[in-house]
């Protein structure tokens, strides 16, 4: 053979690409190509990824959600003792709390992830020139709705924070002071007022705002800044527009915690609905399996088989069922003292007969009822559960509480008794061992009647504890009514010493000059420094 | 194909002749066994046996040719003559043990680096599932260890001189064969396998160089025997170690000291029920012969191992060829063929607590926090959950119920041509594919009470494609000899990933086969690819004057797509000398310095392993809600333009020593490797920035590795029938974070739950990488006045609770008084053996140990909590009444990470204990056979060390925190590890 063949040989082995490097990926989606062909699309895909963030675990599902209940006078440790947990119940936290900082599972970057997105969207609005202004500001206004709540929540937990808004360069950002409270509640105001202009009167869903969310938090931000006179215009306008804004009392309080009739109810202004499809954490609730009796088999799952319980992780001090007027209709709706544990009813002094891992105290049954029948998960979750941000009580009980400070008592009675009568009425137990059981109208709670401004304050401030037990409200009240003195003292709900479980209720550390706020994460003052400390920490 | 079949009928069908019987000795007329002989021109040949003897069918005027690796090549004209006796003469010149180098190889004699080198004596002292472990105490300054215990298919992490990084994979690369990151072929098929450690080494493999290189050389067939050869082995294996836990009333009688309980009915020793015996079985079988133009070797190896925890096992089948023909006198063409299958079945072990229903989804850690007062079953037939703390299905459930299957396809081939163009300058070019198919299936049942059925599927395929070809240039100039290296290589590799998911299936009977029966809500796909290129150009130049001074330079620059806008290329270059001081006049005849030899190199390597688009800006996808039934977005994470390589730079000081004709011979070397722009997937950005991702891969400061290293090889007793042989080797190595841009790197390890207190390791300027991160405990709290420097808890201020050291002094314990309370890293290494044999009998001892490194002993933070089963010594815990004791009082605590669970981990260990015999030539030519051998050994036989956890080899490196997760700063972290093993084996080897 020639040696020529041979070279030849050598030369087509020898070929090769040459590349220029550059890396062009097709699974991952960059900026550049995304906003390459900016439409309408763009913004909606921002801004659906700040409300799929509200109902990522590390929101309300469980990471926030957890620091809010715990916190509250409503709420105790039950069985698990992780620390993060016991630190918020008993106020010992920390700048590296484990639900704020540090670790996957901190609920202080998922609220900046959904202001994140809302930026994004924002920015990307701003940049579509040829589209509908309506149209378009709907979407920005959705968009804008979820940064201001996200921020509501920001700055009542931590005071003043660090402020990005869909203009602000991270680059300035990284290195900012925080911004000053007053300054954030201007923002979301601002927010808040442009979703109410651009918001239509309803949504096909209640897990998109509407003008009345915009506005009804609105009104919740001026309560919160003691700005009754605003407070009650907004809560006013809403009450009597509520026929156009397709708003009112569910008649049933038990309603409210039936996925199948909340999901049509007329009641919730916003919430966040879970769907029973979850990719890992994305879009899973929690709530019920925290709160759920453990073995506990009334409830079924999405199969109508027993779901098994949830982890008696949240469970209320016994303080909080006993001194509940057992004649309101809203303690049965709220609580289960009976539980099926592996097919023997006990009730809830023997809990721990039929779990070891149970407690022997009565469990919240606002979230597992909700989950009945729904979830796809083991432990409740994955269910179908709608989980209220703002209902309708909660306007009706906001204007009311405001216009008692402006002493415009005619209103203030007759909003909040609205919210009385409901509970009043009774109604159907569904879901669990006391499914179907027809609960009769009571005497309780009383009308709201004659009562002078303070008294007035402190009866709605109950009653908001009770009405929207467990909903995530109590620890904001505590903190802008400044209760903790009292709610934490010797005579506080949790003040009895449980210790069955080894965890548990039990005398507070609370103290005013910090408790009110929570440390800024000490992951963020490592990475930058101009970040100050709240008081105490 | 058709060229091995010609080469069987050739030698099968041999022509007529006679048998001719011959001797061969050397120059001390001692028998060489093993030297091939070869009638010319033919492909008829055979070897010596043990004896020395042989036996060849010639016929007249043949000539045979007597080769044997060190001795000058005989050729004998055949006459007529029945026997002859031959005596070969030893060749100084091949004497020299050849080493493979990167692109080529050299003499050992002539290596101006630092290499290791381990031959296949040593591989395959002990049956090895993976041939990484034969480097383990054999190669000082290399430290193997298997990822997950004695766990049947676990990975093998190799670490040379230290941690070069702390963000990256700093395993070395790995070359078989010249395939740039090839999977280790079976150890039966290896010939040698040499480790490069120091930069003038690496460097030729620039970029990826930093790491170390491996460089494998599989067995070539020899010339002119056809040798057929089966290897078999078998062993049994037991743990190796178990922990001392409560019983049912023990358990039952703790827990009721602090708490309500009510004792179950059961008495479980759950580590009874998941442990069991292992076996291992391993078969291989090769043949392999050649003549002058072509050489073939050809394996099939069958591994099978059922592991020592229940539903664990390991099965793989092998197969290798290698070709290789001299075409004509000028171009020379071979190939490899590598393919593989292996399926693995895992049970789960280190627990990360990100899968835990409530904690702990892992059979290890479970079979010892589980209370032991509950059975498998409940009386309804449902699986036992934990009676206290979070609810978690028993380990018995967990190690039986669920499947764990990986199953992998490896196959590879290489081809390459070499061309001599002219008689000093040669062409080479290897084109090369390979393709790693791999499926991974789980199945979790409906039976468990925490779960309604799980199921996925997931197939990651991943092609390298590689193309590389150099000229080597060789020139004799004066007494100067001159080798020149110069080459351009490409690679390119894909990855296509697609996995589904589904829940609640109809049936469990589908396992993970028919995902469509799950529920329509659960359904989840996904699929991705990527791909990453590296182009190259590279050259060395080798240059020896009169075999006394040694000058290697070498240069690549690489160009990897992986890095950012700004930084795609850059040049790694390496130089170093050599003296051979004792090919002097002044001590060339010195009869006690056989071998005086000193290097130094300095050079640069570099690591780019990070996975593609790290650089780039990306958003994220989040699954639709159903009110937005499109996929949402958000911000993933910002760009960085400038990410760049991390670049080693390395000093390298050696000595080789040899005395009395290298009866003796020694080698030390010193390193010192500065390691810049440290990779870190940190969070550079505030999480308030508002990125899903928030931690990125950056350039983030410098490191410090150096060290010492001591091989020694001695031929303590060699005579005729006894010889005793012993290598010895030590390793120092010390690190040091130099310079950390962002301040402290402080994360965990811990599995997920633990919750408060995750945090487990510190990396700090100045201090030694990975230094244990926690509370100084010192010792219980006595109730009144406490002891001056120390405070307590908030949460646990009675006496009885844990005292800590109070590092701010403020009177309270809490995360300001968090301190290094360890150090991981080890002072020294070694690793010991000894070969003796005595006639036909041969046996090998080999210790292996570690110094100084201190273990976190995380399964102890557990039992420790009171929510948990807890080990016997917890009877002695803090009472009023007994008041002189270490541990705290028994009552439900927070997981402490503190110096209470900080444990010294220095172990010496008998690695190794193999005992064979060669069956004497009389017998085996009775049986018909060249050679049969039989061993017996016994690995982890035993192991001192005052380690109170399983073993101290441990491995964990939990959930990582995230970013920092890898085995190059989570070290020694003791939790849920699969358990070393104990094994005993048998082996025969049998060859025609």
């Amino acid at each position: 053979m020639k040696t020529y063949k041979y070279l030849f040989l050598l030369i087509g082995l020898s070929i090769v690409g040459c590349s220029d490097l550059e890396e062009s990926p097709i699974t991952e989606i960059s900026p550049e190509s995304y906003f390459s062909s900016l439409s309408l699309e763009q913004v909606e895909g921002f801004t659906s990824g700040a409300y799929a963030h509200m109902v990522h675990r590390n929101f309300m599902s469980r990471e926030m959600t957890q620091a809010l209940m715990y916190r509250s006078d409503m709420m105790a440790i039950g069985r698990t003792g992780a620390q993060e947990r016991i630190d918020m119940d008993n106020f010992t936290v920390q700048a590296d709390n484990a639900l704020i900082a540090g670790g996957s599972n901190t609920y202080w970057p998922k609220v900046y992830q959904i202001i994140g997105a809302a930026n994004e969207a924002i920015k990307a609005g701003k940049l579509l020139e040829e589209e509908d202004e309506a149209v378009l500001n709907e979407v920005i206004a959705r968009a804008r709705f979820a940064r201001a709540f996200a921020y509501f929540h920001l700055v009542r937990q931590f005071g003043d924070i660090p402020y990005l808004g869909d203009e602000t360069l991270l680059s300035d950002a990284v290195l900012a002071p925080r911004t000053p409270a007053a300054e954030v509640y201007e923002n979301i105001i601002a927010d808040l007022k442009f979703a109410k202009e651009w918001l239509p009167n309803t949504q096909v869903s209640r897990a998109l705002p509407a003008k009345s969310a915009a506005s009804a938090y609105l009104a919740d931000v001026y309560l919160t800044l003691e700005e009754y006179q605003l407070a009650y215009t907004e809560a006013k306008e809403i009450i009597d527009n509520e026929g156009l804004y397709n708003l009112g009392l569910e008649p049933d309080f038990q309603s409210l915690f039936n996925s199948d009739k909340s999901d049509i109810s007329i009641e919730p202004i916003f919430v966040l609905h879970f769907t029973g499809t979850a990719d890992g954490d994305q879009g899973l609730d929690y709530q019920a399996a925290f709160t759920g009796i453990r073995s506990d088999g009334q409830y079924t799952n999405a199969n109508g088989e027993p779901v098994g319980g949830g982890w008696s992780v949240e469970v209320p001090s016994l303080a909080v069922y006993t001194t509940w007027d057992a004649n309101d209709y809203r303690r049965t709706v709220t609580f289960d003292d009976k539980a099926l544990q592996n097919g023997v009813l006990r009730s809830y002094e023997t809990f721990t007969d039929g779990d070891g891992t149970a407690v022997n105290r009565p469990h919240v049954a606002k979230y597992t009822r909700m989950g009945n029948g729904t979830s796809t998960g083991t432990n409740f979750r994955g269910s179908k559960s709608n989980y209220y941000m703002m209902r309708y009580a909660e306007v009706l009980m906001i204007g009311a509480e405001a216009a008692n400070e402006l002493g415009i008592a005619a209103d203030a009675e007759a909003w909040v008794n609205r919210v009385m009568a409901r509970s009043r009425a009774g109604g159907i137990i569904t879901g669990g061992i006391n499914d179907g059981t027809v609960i009769a109208p009571s005497a309780i709670p009383a009308d709201f009647s004659g009562l002078d401004q303070d008294s007035f304050r402190t009866r709605i401030l109950e009653e908001r504890r009770l009405e929207f037990a467990y909903e995530m409200k109590r620890w904001y009240d505590i903190a802008r009514r400044k209760l903790g003195a009292t709610a934490f003292g010797p005579n506080g709900l949790e003040s009895v010493v449980s210790t069955e479980s080894g965890v548990g209720p039990g005398p507070k550390s609370f103290d005013p000059s910090r408790d009110y706020l929570l440390p800024i994460p000490i992951s963020e003052i490592l990475i930058n420094p101009n970040l100050t400390q709240n008081p105490g920490y | 194909m058709a060229m091995i079949v010609l080469v069987f009928n050739m030698s099968l069908f041999a022509q007529d002749g006679y048998v001719l019987s011959g001797t061969v000795l050397d120059g001390a007329n001692m028998p060489i066994p093993g030297v091939n002989v070869l009638v010319a021109n033919s492909t008829t040949g055979t070897a010596t046996d043990f004896d020395g003897n042989f036996q060849l069918k010639v016929k007249r005027g043949d000539v045979i040719k007597l080769s044997y690796i060190g001795y000058i090549t005989q050729s004998i004209s055949i006459t007529g003559q029945e026997t002859i006796s031959v005596v070969l003469a030893e060749d100084a010149s091949q004497l020299e043990e050849v080493v493979v180098v990167g692109y080529g190889s050299q003499k050992k004699s002539d290596i101006t680096g630092s290499v290791s080198s381990v031959k296949s004596e040593d591989l395959n002292a002990f049956p090895l599932a993976n041939a990484e472990q034969a480097l383990q105490g054999r190669a000082a300054g290399v430290v193997v260890q298997s990822n997950n215990g004695g766990e049947p298919g676990a990975p093998i992490s190799i670490k040379v001189r230290g941690n070069t990084s702390i963000g990256a994979n700093s395993s070395p690369l790995i070359v078989v064969d010249g395939f740039v990151g090839a999977t280790m072929p079976q150890a039966n098929d290896i010939e040698s396998m040499e480790v490069l450690k120091d930069a003038s080494a690496t460097a030729i493999y620039g970029s990826r160089g930093s790491g170390g290189v491996v460089l494998v050389t599989t067995k070539k067939g020899k010339n002119g025997r056809l040798s057929v050869e089966l290897n078999t082995s078998y062993s049994l294996q037991s743990t190796s170690n178990r922990l001392d836990l409560l019983d049912a009333d023990e358990f039952a009688a703790y827990q009721q000291s602090f708490r309500a309980y009510e004792q179950g009915m059961a008495d479980t020793d759950w580590q009874d029920l998941i442990y069991q015996t292992g076996t291992t079985a391993n078969h291989q079988f090769s043949f392999s012969g050649g003549s002058e133009n072509i050489n073939f070797y050809a394996s099939a190896n069958y591994f099978k191992q059922d592991g020592i925890v229940v539903n664990s096992d390991f099965e793989k089948l092998t197969f290798l060829s290698n070709v290789d023909a001299q075409v004509t006198k000028k171009l020379k063409l071979g190939m490899n063929l590598f393919g593989s299958r292996s399926t693995k079945n895992g049970v789960l072990t280190q627990s990360t607590g990100e899968n835990a229903n409530g904690g702990g989804d892992d059979v290890i850690s479970l079979a010892f926090r589980f209370t032991p007062d509950r059975g498998i079953y409940n009386a309804d037939g449902t699986f036992t959950q934990n009676s206290v703390g979070d609810g978690i299905e028993n380990p018995w459930a967990v190690a039986n119920e669920l499947i764990n299957e990986t199953k992998s396809d490896n196959f590879r081939t290489n081809l390459y041509a070499n061309y001599d163009i002219l008689d000093n300058l040669s062409f080479k070019t290897t084109f090369g594919y390979s393709t790693l198919n791999e499926t991974l299936g789980q199945f979790k049942p409906q039976t468990f009470q925490l779960s309604i059925g799980y199921a996925s599927l997931e197939n990651r395929r991943r092609t390298n494609l590689l193309s590389e070809n150099y000229l080597t240039y060789n020139a004799k100039i004066g007494k100067g000899n001159l080798t020149m290296l110069a080459g351009y290589s490409y690679q390119k590799q894909s990855t296509v990933f697609f996995g589904a998911l589904t829940q609640e299936l109809l049936s469990d009977d589908f396992l993970f086969y028919n995902l469509g029966a799950g529920q329509l809500q659960s359904r989840r796909v996904e699929s991705s690819f990527s791909e990453w290129e590296i182009q190259s150009q590279f050259g060395r130049l080798n240059y020896d004057f009169d075999d006394k001074y040694l000058l290697t330079a070498t240069v690549r620059r690489d160009g990897a797509s992986n890095f950012a806008e700004n930084e795609k290329y850059a040049i790694f270059p390496s130089g170093a000398l050599g003296w051979k001081i004792s090919n002097e006049e002044f001590l060339k005849d010195n009869e006690t310095i056989s071998n005086l030899k000193l290097r130094a190199s300095y050079g640069v390597t570099g690591n780019q392993a990070i996975s593609p688009y790290q650089s780039l800006s990306q958003l994220s996808i989040t699954p639709s809600t159903d009110v937005n039934t499109d996929p949402s977005v958000s911000v993933a994470q910002e760009a960085n333009p400038d990410l760049k390589w991390e670049s080693s730079y390395q000093t390298n000081l050696g000595l080789d020593l040899g005395l009395f004709s290298n009866r003796i011979s020694l080698s030390l070397d010193y390193y010192n490797i500065d390691t810049k722009d440290l990779l870190l997937e940190t969070a550079v950005s505030p999480a308030y920035s508002g990125a899903v991702d928030l931690e990125v891969y950056s350039n983030v400061g410098e490191i410090n590795n150096k060290g010492f290293e001591i091989s020694l090889s001695t031929k303590n007793i060699y005579n005729d029938n006894f010889s005793w042989t012993t290598d010895f080797n030590w390793a120092a190595n010390r690190n040091k974070a130099v310079k950390l841009n962002n301040g402290d790197i402080i994360d965990g390890a811990a599995p997920g739950y633990f919750s408060s207190g995750k945090d487990t390791y510190i990396i700090r300027e100045g201090e030694a990488i990975g230094l244990f991160w926690g509370h100084d405990y010192q010792g219980v709290y006595q109730g009144g006045d406490l002891p001056a420097g120390t405070a307590l808890k908030e949460s646990y201020n009675q006496a009885g609770d844990p005292l800590f050291i109070d590092v701010n002094s403020d009177g309270i314990i809490n995360t300001d008084d968090l301190k290094t309370i360890g150090d991981p890293n080890q002072d020294f290494t070694f690793g010991i053996t000894n070969n003796f044999s005595y006639k036909n009998l041969d046996l090998n001892i080999f210790f292996q140990g570690a110094v100084g490194g201190e273990i976190l002993n995380l399964t102890n933070v557990q039992l420790y909590n009171g929510d948990s089963n807890a080990l016997t010594d917890i009877q002695n815990a803090w009472t009023p009444t007994n008041t002189d004791t270490s541990i705290p009082s028994a009552k439900i605590r927070d997981r402490e990470i503190s110096s209470r669970f900080i444990e010294d981990g220095s172990y010496i260990r008998l690695k190794n204990v193999a005992l064979g015999y060669n069956f004497p030539s009389d017998v085996v030519e009775k049986l018909g056979v060249d050679n049969l051998r039989l061993s017996v050994s016994g690995q982890n036989l035993l192991t001192f060390t005052k380690y109170s956890g399983l073993d101290p080899e441990v491995s964990y490196f939990g959930s990582g925190g995230g970013s920092t997760g890898s085995s190059n700063v989570v070290q020694g972290h003791d939790f849920g590890n699969y358990p070393t093993i104990r094994s005993i084996n048998f082996s025969l080897n049998l060859k025609f």
